[in-house]
């Protein structure tokens, strides 16, 4: 799977997990809108040191960062684990 | 019977899941055209500012902020100019003074200065230096002698630095921010017009620019999203007073305060009706944080900034941290962007759980005990820095039991999602009241009681008398 379909996959999991099943577009807003929470921007945190090695300490942490999944896939610039 | 024989026959869930109190109506196409149009902005605007006056006792509370809200609908193209100038003109009317001033200016001194030096110590970490240096004022000016001159106006710069503190902070942490700022944009937002209290609603100028409405149809929206939730904050306003009536007037229930008084002083109410002030009081707080929070949200909307609610729906929460996520939106987020993030990314990193439960206690215990410790700075003047302390034990207590059970239930995840409404929703979300209420016991900004006396209650309440 490529990483768009990764990203899309886990974000489909964190709404399901809320009983959101409403579909979204890759460029649409998932904390600013509300549908996702601070307490699930760590899962996506998390997500991200595991996948892609991004280091939020070195970068600064903001929620914008991971507001959608194009700007999360935007952070694969940080990535420090190849592939 | 006519009635009967055209009712359905069959009942349709999704009808009742549709039944609103107040209709959506920012949803209707020609009201959101209407509310575009000139007659339209001052005809929803009136209707706002009449619902407005319902929580204001006097005109000088009022009209500050219908003036500022009727410029920004007029002129909406200065929509930031006039939130910074409305928020200073605003201020200085309420404080009947300039000292504020003061504040706003070394909050953009430490604004420019960490945006000038991005490399040094205090720009990596300007919250850290935030909390320290308002820690040490108060520290240094507990030592000074009550007959001295600069007594009153050293407590009067705690005020100040204490008020403005999470606004400054927010500041700081948006001198990376993606989207455009620069100071103007950051001072409308020190106590803006719309309302405040020491948490900044809704958070710092970055956020607002990214929830702003960018043309004339997501205004008309927000505005009408606005009035909307101004009407909900109306009705839940009335809804408080019939309660309080009800159940202290007329049916005589304590008030919780009354309830842990008559413990004190050996004379406790039966174990029952410990029970019903306690739930009551639950309660009580809860309307009350949502009228407030609905009524500033929806003036923020009103400005143009489409703000997430304070308070939604924290009944339904099946879980003690969903619970704590919507019953004050903007303090959790205060806690969360201080010191919870802080801590999560730079500490424990190997260790996933003892990571959330450091982060979890640095925001839940440590950040909320440091906000209430120095919002009542008022306190330390008059009993002195230790006893001030010593004093705040309760809710100290309070703070660390709440981060012990964020943490358990940020680490029992729901492996059952789907065991129908009873299991899955009812009964989680009554044991997420019950645990909130038997808290609350200790969750009270009483200073005037020790720990014991707050156990000595709880125990009674359980029929363990001691």
């Amino acid at each position: 799977m490529d990483h768009r379909g990764t990203v899309r996959q886990f974000v489909e999991r964190l709404l399901a997990k809320k009983g959101d099943k409403k579909g979204f577009n890759d460029g649409d807003s998932l904390f600013l809108s509300g549908r996702l929470q601070s307490v699930d921007a760590v899962e996506v945190v998390i997500f991200l040191e595991e996948e892609w090695g991004v280091d939020f300490a070195k970068i600064g942490f903001e929620m914008s960062l991971i507001d959608s999944v194009d700007s999360i896939l935007a952070l694969r610039q940080h990535t420090e684990v190849p592939g | 019977m006519h009635t009967a024989a055209t009712a359905p026959v069959v009942f349709d869930r999704s009808q009742l899941a549709d039944l609103r109190l107040i209709p959506p109506i920012e949803k209707y196409p020609k009201l959101v055209l209407f509310a575009q149009t000139g007659v339209g902005k001052i005809t929803v605007w009136g209707l706002f500012v009449l619902g407005l006056w319902y929580f204001f006792r006097t005109p000088l509370e009022w009209v500050p902020i219908t003036v500022s809200l009727l410029l920004i609908t007029v002129l909406p193209k200065w929509r930031w100019n006039l939130v910074a100038a409305c928020t200073l003109a605003t201020t200085a009317i309420e404080t009947r003074s300039l000292y504020f001033l003061a504040a706003i200016a070394v909050g953009a001194l430490l604004f420019w200065c960490a945006r000038q030096w991005p490399d040094s110590e205090f720009s990596q970490r300007p919250i850290a230096y935030l909390v320290v240096g308002c820690t040490l004022l108060i520290v240094v000016c507990s030592t000074i002698p009550r007959n001295a001159n600069s007594y009153l106006p050293a407590w009067r710069a705690v005020g100040l630095a204490t008020t403005y503190l999470w606004f400054v902070g927010y500041a700081l942490m948006d001198r990376t921010a993606i989207v455009k700022k620069d100071l103007t944009l950051e001072l409308g937002t020190f106590h803006p017009f719309w309302g405040s209290t020491n948490t900044p609603f809704p958070k710092g100028a970055a956020y607002l620019r990214r929830i702003e409405a960018k043309d004339d149809e997501q205004l008309a929206v927000t505005r009408l999203k606005g009035l909307k939730l101004l009407a909900w904050a109306i009705l839940l306003a009335l809804f408080n007073t019939l309660w309080t009536f009800f159940f202290h007037k007329y049916l005589h229930i304590p008030w919780a305060r009354q309830v842990l008084a008559a413990s004190v002083h050996r004379g406790p109410y039966p174990w029952y009706i410990c029970w019903e002030s306690q739930v009551l009081s639950f309660f009580e707080f809860l309307l009350q944080i949502t009228v407030f929070g609905h009524w500033v949200i929806a003036s923020c909307r009103f400005a143009g900034f489409n703000a997430l609610r304070n308070t939604y729906r924290p009944l339904s929460a099946v879980t003690v941290i969903e619970f704590f996520n919507r019953f004050y939106y903007y303090f959790k987020e205060l806690l969360v962007d201080f010191f919870f993030y802080p801590t999560f990314f730079r500490y424990f990193k190997k260790h996933p759980r003892l990571r959330l439960v450091a982060a979890t206690f640095a925001a839940v215990a440590f950040g909320n005990m440091f906000f209430h410790f120095t919002r009542d700075y008022w306190m330390i003047p008059r009993v002195g820095f230790v006893n001030a302390i010593v004093n705040f034990q309760v809710y100290a207590f309070y703070c660390v039991a709440l981060a012990t059970a964020l943490s358990i239930s940020q680490l029992r995840r729901r492996k059952t999602p789907h065991l129908g409404f009873l299991r899955g929703r009812a009964f989680p979300a009554v044991w997420v009241i019950f645990f909130y209420c038997v808290l609350d016991v200790f969750g009270s900004t009483e200073r005037n009681y020790p720990l014991v006396e707050h156990f000595r209650l709880l125990g009674h309440m359980f029929g363990v008398n001691f």
